[in-house]
């Protein structure tokens, strides 16, 4: 569920930071602007892994930044159509199950993706896997699951008009959702295939 | 900021677990804190390697980076693809059911013992939790009946 993304920037070090080690600083420098940010169309940037080549620092005009030019790897989270991961259930409504990591948290599987003969208890307000008559099996809060990724959305949260609405409204939807699927044998439950 | 590459290298579970604690260690040396949205993630990053059923969570961790080719290697005359073989190394699927979430069309490509195998040659390379310790309980229902 982890990739590296090759990515070349400018990194800006304030005179507060001179003393530090120049490695040091640049990777701070990264880690305060990428580490547990979405980039549009990449995935959730985890943090720096690896420096590549970094130029000599310029001091600009007008400031006492140094400014480095820098090309580095950076992990990034972006689970691949088709994968399986580990999640735990967050929340039941009768559309889905919106499942979490402990990192993440947009991840919804609709009830279409879920096991035949599953219903929807309005009295639990869980879902509710019916193998036999006499074997219900639940999707109980908190439960952690094996899920499947099937699909991935990206909201650009550019802010084209300004202006405190569209700071709201950028805030309410996710930049990165992921849709699951628990349909497959082997997924759901982890309780339930553990043995 | 422009984007070189957008995906260099894919890295398994371990890896990224494995360079998360180093570099918690390695901060902690030199008693240096990164910036703040780094320190949070990477306690929610451990938190999720941490939690059962994950592999990771097993302590003493029963493989590491390094079973990575190994793995490979005997899963090579299967056929199995590099995202398959990535789930393997994350899910570390124990039975037939799990097996069949991570493999493709696991029906139609393996017989029964194929299955058994695989599954084999993950418990052998990879490890896997220890069987529920139901034993001890049928061991204490013993002794009381003798010692009557």
């Amino acid at each position: 569920m982890f990739i590296l993304t090759k990515i070349a920037d400018l990194v800006q070090i304030p005179p507060s930071q001179f003393e530090q080690h120049s490695r040091v600083a640049i990777e701070n420098n990264i880690n305060a602007k990428y580490a547990n940010r979405v980039i549009q169309k990449i995935g959730l940037c985890i943090c720096m892994y690896d420096l590549l080549w970094a130029s000599e620092g310029l001091i600009g005009h007008g400031d006492g930044f140094v400014n480095v030019n820098v090309e580095f790897r950076m992990i990034v989270f972006r689970p691949f159509k088709g994968e399986i991961l580990f999640g735990t259930i967050s929340n039941a409504s009768p559309d889905g199950l919106k499942i979490r990591t402990d990192f993440f948290e947009e991840i919804f599987v609709p009830y279409k993706e879920l096991p035949e003969n599953t219903e929807y208890d309005h009295n639990e307000k869980a879902w509710v896997w019916v193998v036999s008559e006499d074997q219900r099996m639940h999707y109980d809060m908190n439960e952690t699951v094996r899920f499947q990724v099937i699909d991935e959305t990206w909201n650009d949260q550019l802010l084209e008009n300004g202006g405190q609405e569209a700071v709201e409204r950028g805030k309410s939807i996710s930049p990165y959702t992921i849709k699951g699927s628990m349909m497959k044998e082997g997924l759901g439950v982890c309780i339930w295939w553990d043995y | 900021m422009r984007i070189l590459e957008a995906q260099n290298a894919v890295l398994t579970n371990v890896e990224v677990h494995k360079f998360l604690s180093d570099q918690a260690k390695q901060y902690q040396a030199e008693k240096r804190r990164g910036p703040s949205n780094l320190e949070t993630l990477r306690d929610e990053m451990l938190k999720y390697f941490d939690t059962s059923p994950n592999p990771l969570s097993q302590k003493p961790l029963k493989y590491d980076v390094d079973a990575i080719p190994v793995l490979l290697k005997k899963l090579r005359p299967y056929k199995i693809s590099k995202g398959e073989c990535i789930m393997v190394v994350n899910m570390r699927p124990s039975n037939t059911a799990t097996l069949n979430a991570v493999l493709e069309d696991m029906e139609n490509r393996f017989n029964e013992e194929q299955q058994e195998a695989i599954i084999n040659i993950i418990i052998e390379v990879l490890g896997e939790f220890p069987p529920p310790a139901e034993e001890d309980e049928d061991n204490v229902m013993d002794t009381t009946e003798e010692g009557q």
